[in-house]
């Protein structure tokens, strides 16, 4: 499902060259529970922006469903981040100008295939399994923070993507909540069949995964 | 739909944020779109003004001034406009065999010094024949006008325009029947006129003419030279042959040079090109305010897409392509830019609903399309760079935008 062939990433900060990323392949099945771990700093996240479509690599080959994404046009990239690809970040990157159910729907005004599913149903339903159902026309910045991981878990389901990249999901909740978030993406993939990929630091939070893969100075270990 | 209202309630949020931002972006705008919409409306008005003053001169008019009035369409420049030389009745006698000219009109003007009742007030002594009060539409209010009789036997009537009578005897009533001086002659007013506006800008007051039979004129006009020939040609087919015949006439007693046949469509074309020229260089002049009103639109476009830099990238990781975010901020400085088109455009409406009072400006359907197209256009032209410099944007450098 997503395959990594030798793929680096380099910055250039103030003339000095560093990796962020060196010559890492790997490979993630469908239906995976995936930790990617390591210490900040390590490439983990870098890792997980490539795999995301959101940044482009130095050198080497990332390919998602089979295709070679980046030889691939911005409109296509666009379109498999909208409709196979699913974000769930640690600041939750909610737009705090549309209601919930809004920022939910967020995704489908950009999904131009025709379906016969009913979005506002859809999002509609997922907020209710998600038990936030009552601030369906509340703003983000007036619901908890555990809710509004709930809302961008909602937001990431709307087009059913195959995979879920979460960043550091529970980083900004306190234990409870965080436990809330963690349970529902396991389920996610339990019952849904999605392939969750969770970026973190936290030990506890990468226990949950099936398993996990260990990053240090960009490089696997 | 959905996509629109998204970005429809997206702009309107942001712009109720930032309410004295939008408000005072959209005014460089106004002000743009009202300065060029009421220069218009004014430039719309005059040309009104002047074609009804011109139509008020009676249709199908021929009339022969000395000398090289108008060349290929223009007011001729330089000396030599209404000099050369002046026509006598002879000219008229040769001229009545031209059929197709159902009357032929002599005419001597003179500003003079007319006084009545215990007035003295300056006008304009229009001496002519009868005729005159035919092909100019000129209706009578009260009384008679003067006769080819009267003209022939020199009577000293006069009819009055409305306005001179009233400035000189209060009410048109006490006018009709008293004497007035003319040249220190007695005139008895015979007829008062109705009104035909007029005055003011770009043409003559008819209301203040005094119309007296042009031979009783004589007695101050000693060389029995006329200023002006009307001619009213029978049908507007006939005007071209009718000009040519009057021309070959005229062309046996004087130069090429001494004499000019003019439609009053032509006088008409002439004043209206001279003040189209100068509306034009107003409204240009104007629209230097529309391209100001542009660069602030540009100003604040550029300052959203760094102030929205995050919400460009969320926007982007749940697959908005990059002609997605760039409809999105050229749609928004469309928005800004036709608010300020809208609000422009009303406010010219109410200043032109204040002024036509005083002066016949008005709105037509092309100018209020051209303030909206123009806007718009303003909003793509001006949205563009910042909306381009949004959508190049790479979707990682923007989601981490704090």
């Amino acid at each position: 499902m997503i395959k990594l062939l030798n793929v680096s990433k380099q910055y250039t900060l103030e003339d000095e060259v560093f990796f962020a990323l060196k010559k890492v392949s790997l490979e993630i099945g469908e239906g995976e529970f995936i930790g990617i771990v390591g210490p900040s700093g390590c490439g983990k996240s870098t890792l997980m922006h490539l795999i995301g479509l959101l940044d482009r690599p130095t050198e080497g080959q990332v390919k998602i469903l089979g295709r070679d994404v980046f030889t691939l046009q911005d409109e296509e990239r666009s379109k498999m981040r909208n409709q196979v690809i699913g974000f769930v970040f640690q600041q939750f990157n909610l737009l705090n100008k549309l209601t919930v159910l809004e920022n939910v729907l967020l995704p489908t005004i950009y999904t131009r295939s025709k379906t016969d599913v009913n979005h506002q149903d859809k999002a509609r339903a997922l907020l209710q399994r998600f038990g936030i159902e009552k601030q369906i026309n509340s703003y983000p910045n007036k619901i908890s923070g555990g809710q509004q991981q709930r809302v961008a878990i909602a937001r990431a389901l709307i087009n059913n993507p195959k995979i879920i990249l979460a960043d550091e999901p529970t980083g900004n909740l306190d234990s409870q909540s965080g436990k809330v978030i963690l349970d529902l993406l396991g389920t996610l993939n339990k019952n849904d069949k999605i392939t969750v990929i969770i970026v973190t630091h936290d030990k506890e939070v990468a226990g949950k995964t099936k398993r996990q893969i260990r990053l240090k100075d960009g490089e696997i270990v | 739909m959905t996509y629109f209202y998204f970005i429809l309630k997206s702009a309107l949020e942001d712009f109720r944020r930032n309410k004295v931002r939008t408000l005072l972006t959209s005014l460089g705008i106004l002000i743009g779109v009202s300065s060029v919409v009421l220069l218009m409306a004014f430039g719309l008005g005059l040309k009104k003004y002047i074609t009804d003053q011109f139509e008020s001169l009676g249709a199908n008019l021929l009339i022969i001034f000395p000398g090289k009035l108008i060349q290929n369409g223009q007011f001729r420049q330089g000396p030599g406009g209404l000099g050369g030389k002046r026509f006598d009745e002879k000219d008229v006698l040769k001229l009545t065999k031209i059929k197709t000219a159902l009357y032929i009109v002599p005419a001597f003007t003179k500003t003079v010094e007319v006084s009545g009742g215990s007035h003295t007030e300056t006008a304009d002594i229009y001496a002519t024949t009868n005729d005159i009060f035919a092909i100019r539409n000129l209706e009578l209010d009260l009384g008679s006008y003067f006769t080819a009789t009267d003209n022939d036997k020199r009577s000293k009537y006069a009819v009055l325009g409305p306005k001179i009578a009233e400035k000189l005897f209060g009410t048109k009533e006490t006018a009709l029947g008293r004497s007035v001086k003319i040249e220190n002659q007695g005139f008895k007013v015979v007829g008062i006129l109705k009104s035909k506006g007029g005055g003011g800008f770009g043409g003559p007051d008819l209301d203040s003419f005094a119309y007296i039979p042009y031979k009783t004129s004589y007695s101050f006009n000693p060389d029995k030279k006329f200023i002006a020939i009307n001619i009213k040609v029978d049908r507007q087919d006939n005007i071209q042959s009718t000009k040519e015949q009057v021309k070959k006439i005229m062309l046996d007693r004087y130069s090429e040079d001494d004499f000019s046949v003019i439609e009053a469509t032509e006088i008409l074309n002439a004043v209206s090109s001279i003040f189209a020229i100068m509306n034009a260089v107003l409204v240009a002049i104007a629209a230097i305010s529309l391209i100001v009103g542009g660069i602030g639109i540009m100003n604040i476009m550029y300052v959203s897409v760094v102030e929205r830099t995050k919400e460009i990238g969320i926007r982007r990781a749940v697959g908005a392509t990059r002609s997605d975010i760039l409809y999105q901020f050229l749609i928004e400085s469309v928005i800004l830019s036709l608010v300020g088109g809208f609000l422009g455009l009303l406010i010219s409406y109410l200043v032109v609903l204040l002024v036509q009072k005083f002066f016949p400006a008005y709105m037509n359907l092309e100018s209020i399309l051209i303030a909206l197209g123009v806007s718009s256009l303003i909003g793509i032209v001006f949205g563009v760079f910042p909306a381009r410099k949004a959508s190049l944007l790479s979707p990682i450098d923007a989601i981490r935008y704090e």
